[in-house]
């Protein structure tokens, strides 16, 4: 092996050794928090700004604030999840990756990427999963 | 003429500069920066110089090759470094642009975008399949005019540099002079907007005139909170798919679309469909006209109303 492969090499692994060493500081100082829904109102407003327009008239919150479901006036409905210290979202267009267990609702996005999130939503759970199996609210 | 590139020299300086930023979020924007986020950000980065030292030869070449056809016999003087890297940001303007306009292109370049944080690491959150996409062609054609291929690749490795300082929420607006002519962290922080009214718009590297020239300026707004990322979030910090999964949808969109469709798939902006049932940037900030219409004549019949 020649010397500037070795000083590549050396290169790569010295950046490798600097990006784990700032992804642990990042979490050894705490960044980027544990952040909840608080609201129906705050789970309307992160729709809003996740599909532009996006005007819930329903909104099945998590007990934890860590996801909602949202239905609007179109009869769309969107997953919203946590996603870091940030939120993300996708329309469910499809029944087949939601499952009910008693209080839980376990939705499972049609993009493997963005995985199945479990909401905690009491009694409303039955509700959500009789609605998304139906097409039309 | 050997390549002079400064960006591994700035390394040190990124690692110190991210490391003092993550201190400022701690004490004043936690949620400025999330480790996961960060981890994602900064591999890309590193996957991106990978990817640069096993394809940086090819770019080298050519743009060597155009050189041979040179126009005219520019030298080395420092006015043609100096108009090489003015030259070599216009390349990069219209490159990025279309870097946004066309899918193929962004196909290449949405891993910059596709963090919901805005901080010092979403800047080295650089593309790994920029060579595949052909997106250095936008700066070769300075190569036919004259400048040597050693002089645009360490320009453009010098505006790499400057516009990583750029990706920062901890700097708010600058002197007004400096906003009128260069990026600034201000006009590069609509760039990476998902609001509407920010869509599309600020693509340039290091001189904001550009975009003041052709109509693609938009200045930051004291009442729009800035949301990041794209207008369908990732949702993932798997590294290999925030690389690849718009190619991944690209071709999957080929694959199924009728066959008078499928370069549509390529050639037309993001969320362009054959069908309508997706939307464009221009769609969606077309939707957000209408409704700031409406909103503004209900509200003017509501003050005509009160005062009548």
């Amino acid at each position: 092996m020649n010397t500037l492969a070795l000083q590549l090499f050396g290169q790569l692994g010295g950046s490798l050794v600097a990006v784990l060493l700032l992804a642990a500081i990042a979490w050894k100082l705490g960044l980027g928090g544990d952040i909840r829904i608080r609201s129906e109102d705050q789970a309307r407003q992160l729709a809003g700004e996740a599909i532009w327009g996006f005007d819930a008239v329903a909104v099945g919150l998590d007990r934890a604030g860590i996801a909602a479901l949202l239905r609007d006036g179109q009869g769309r409905v969107m997953l919203l999840r946590r996603h870091g210290a940030h939120f993300a979202a996708r329309l469910i267009e499809s029944h087949s990756g939601v499952r009910l267990d008693r209080n839980f609702l376990t939705i499972t996005a049609a993009e493997p990427s963005f995985g199945a999130v479990t909401l905690d939503l009491g009694a409303n759970a039955q509700v959500w999963a009789g609605s998304l199996r139906r097409p039309d609210p | 003429m050997p390549v002079f590139d400064p960006v591994p020299y700035a390394i040190p300086a990124f690692v110190a500069l991210i490391l003092a930023e993550m201190l400022w979020a701690r004490a004043r924007a936690p949620q400025a920066y999330e480790p996961r986020d960060t981890l994602a950000s900064l591999m890309l980065g590193l996957g991106s110089t990978a990817a640069g030292l096993l394809t940086g030869g090819a770019i080298f070449a050519a743009a060597t090759w155009p050189y041979q056809f040179r126009l005219f016999e520019l030298g080395w003087q420092w006015w043609v470094w100096a108009l090489a890297f003015v030259l070599d940001d216009f390349g990069y303007y219209w490159g990025h642009r279309l870097g946004h306009r066309v899918r193929w292109f962004w196909a290449a370049h949405v891993n910059h975008h596709s963090s919901q944080h805005y901080n010092l690491s979403t800047a080295l959150r650089q593309t790994w399949t920029g060579t595949l996409a052909l997106s250095f062609l936008f700066r070769i054609p300075l190569a036919l005019l004259g400048f040597h291929p050693a002089m645009l690749a360490t320009c453009a490795g010098f505006n790499l540099i400057y516009q990583f300082w750029i990706h920062t929420e901890a700097i708010g607006r600058l002197p007004r002079w400096f906003e009128a002519v260069m990026n600034t962290p201000s006009h590069h922080r609509v760039h990476h907007a998902t609001n509407p009214v920010y869509l599309d718009r600020n693509y340039a590297g290091v001189f904001i005139v550009w975009d003041r020239l052709f109509g693609s300026f938009q200045r930051e707004l004291a009442n729009e909170r800035i949301h990041y990322g794209v207008v369908k979030q990732l949702g993932s910090f798997n590294v290999l798919w925030a690389a690849f999964h718009e190619w991944i949808g690209m071709f999957g969109d080929v694959w199924q679309a009728p066959w008078r469709h499928k370069f549509g798939y390529i050639w037309h902006a993001p969320g362009w469909s054959h069908d309508g049932g997706r939307e464009t940037t221009d769609m969606i900030r077309e939707r957000w006209r209408e409704r700031e219409a409406m909103t503004a004549d209900r509200n003017a019949e509501c003050r005509e109303t009160s005062h009548g």
